[in-house]
């Protein structure tokens, strides 16, 4: 499955310019901190780093009350579904951003346990490399959010989320069905997406 | 002689423009610019309650809680009631000395309940 | 010190021991276990810090339980290892010391030792239905599972993949 779709002639509005000046800079992360990217994000809100200069100086450890979502660390396989739910409940628009290898690919993990990239179950808008990336790569992670904030419309944001909710009532259907666990589903979802030739289930 | 108009007329007024500007408000803030610019998408799986990404252990969110409150709720309903038939008395008792002795009646009957209420321990929270 | 007086006791519970720069290890049969336990216990230590487990393979028996206990009266520690065959269980120690309950789950989980009398032996790390146990030797780093691979897509259809994939 593609990402989102930039490079159609969608003409951005006025409206769209003006929302999306106030969505990029107003981004409230919610930081999905599993590992050592969680540290270097601390850093990063840190003074000498000073991420509030961006707007996120309210930092939101809920989905319900932040609109960006930084995965900082590895996420295992049994996280899988709980990032795909905390992914599910926060509030549109939203965006995902992957930092670290670990989130990106599964870093150095080639294992049983470890997600290889959270792109294989929630949709991913910028990847900052790193173990840990420093602050400052983080930061300039963010900026290139903010460029594609203010480059996307508003509706192809809105069907970019409604994609992810497909496979997510697709999720809720086969648990139904087949009544497994819900990392089985994942686990399911994904090698069917790779029988299409991809590995992404939203 | 009633007059012409009442002369809380002004009040109506400013009452009910208070009311519209507050609704008018409330509308546009609420309903008309969201309409425009909020994304609205109330989808199954962003309305599940948050659990932290777990999946909900528990249907709802009733808890049991303690019948003490419902006990001190109706224990106040009781005595509220009383110090409300206390007030319009406390105004006129001097006018006639058996109104005294008929409110000091009724008090003492819900005395007798209050010794009982407090002699059983319903007034003690930690018990 | 303690090894004396284990020795002293219950002559014949410790198969082996060594000591490494202050570290004292005993290897001591599963029949012994109990005793062995309730003895250091009595002699103070008190603090059960770590069950774990290795499976070494050797062709007398495959894996190794490793206890450590801390006596906190005298910070000296000691760590027991017990030799177990392939499917042999091992009485678990709850309910003498509160702190085995995750770390015997936790072994039992990643190496598929079972532990008697435990109130609840369920896997901690892994989900529920997990196949196999991760950390035996012959377990496969990627689970011998597809799911774990960087590139499913290429595995299925190395010609049909498109680069938007």
């Amino acid at each position: 499955m593609a990402g989102i779709n930039l490079d159609d002639s969608v003409m951005t509005t006025r409206l769209d310019s003006v929302i999306n000046w106030a969505r990029r800079n107003s981004l409230w992360p919610l930081p999905f901190g599993t590992a050592c990217c969680a540290i270097e994000f601390m850093s990063m809100m840190a003074s000498r780093y000073d991420f509030s200069r961006f707007g996120a100086e309210a930092l939101r450890f809920s989905p319900r009350q932040s609109d960006m979502l930084l995965v900082l660390g590895t996420v295992t396989n049994k996280q899988a579904p709980v990032l795909r739910q905390i992914y599910a409940q926060m509030a549109e628009p939203k965006w995902v951003v992957a930092v670290g290898v670990c989130a990106s690919s599964g870093g150095m993990y080639r294992t049983y346990a470890t997600l290889q990239g959270i792109d294989r179950v929630v949709p991913v808008d910028v990847y900052v490399p790193g173990c840990p990336p420093r602050p400052e790569t983080m930061i300039h992670g963010v900026m290139e959010l903010q460029k594609k904030i203010s480059r996307e419309s508003l509706s192809a944001r809105k069907e970019h989320i409604e994609r992810f909710y497909q496979s997510m009532a697709r999720q809720e259907e086969l648990q139904r069905a087949k009544g497994l666990t819900s990392y089985q589903v994942v686990r399911e979802m994904v090698l069917e997406a790779g029988a299409a030739g991809g590995q992404q289930i939203w | 002689m009633t007059p012409a108009f009442s002369p809380f007329l002004p009040v109506l007024l400013l009452l009910l423009i208070a009311l519209g500007v507050g609704a008018a408000i409330l509308l546009v803030s609420g309903k008309l610019l969201p309409g425009l610019l909020k994304p609205d998408n109330p989808q199954a799986a962003k309305l599940t309650p948050y659990e932290c990404g777990a999946p909900p252990r528990q249907q709802g969110a009733r808890h049991r809680y303690s019948v003490k409150f419902y006990l001190v709720a109706m224990l106040f309903i009781l005595f509220d009631v009383e110090a409300a038939f206390l007030l319009p008395w406390a105004v006129q008792y001097r006018t006639h000395l058996w109104t005294f002795w008929a409110m000091l009646s009724f008090l003492a009957t819900l005395l007798v309940g209050y010794i009982y209420v407090w002699g059983k321990g319903a007034l003690d929270w930690e018990r | 010190m303690v090894i004396e007086r284990i020795e002293a006791q219950l002559p014949g519970a410790i198969l082996e021991h060594h000591a490494f720069r202050g570290d004292e290890t005993i290897i001591v049969a599963g029949a012994r276990f109990l005793e062995v336990v309730d003895l250091i216990f009595g002699e103070g230590y008190q603090l059960l810090l770590d069950v774990t487990a290795v499976d070494l393979e050797t062709p007398e028996y495959r894996f190794e339980v490793v206890y450590h206990w801390l006596n906190l009266a005298s910070q000296a520690r000691l760590r027991i290892k017990v030799p177990l065959a392939e499917g042999a269980a091992q009485p678990s120690l709850v309910s003498r010391f509160k702190s085995a309950d995750w770390a015997e789950r936790e072994v039992y989980d990643l190496f598929g030792i079972p532990f008697e009398g435990h109130p609840n032996l369920t896997r901690l790390l892994m989900w529920e239905d997990f196949p196999g146990h991760p950390l035996r030797k012959d377990f496969p780093l990627d689970g011998g599972d597809l799911f774990c691979s960087q590139d499913i897509g290429a595995s299925f259809a190395p010609e049909a993949r498109s680069l938007n994939a």
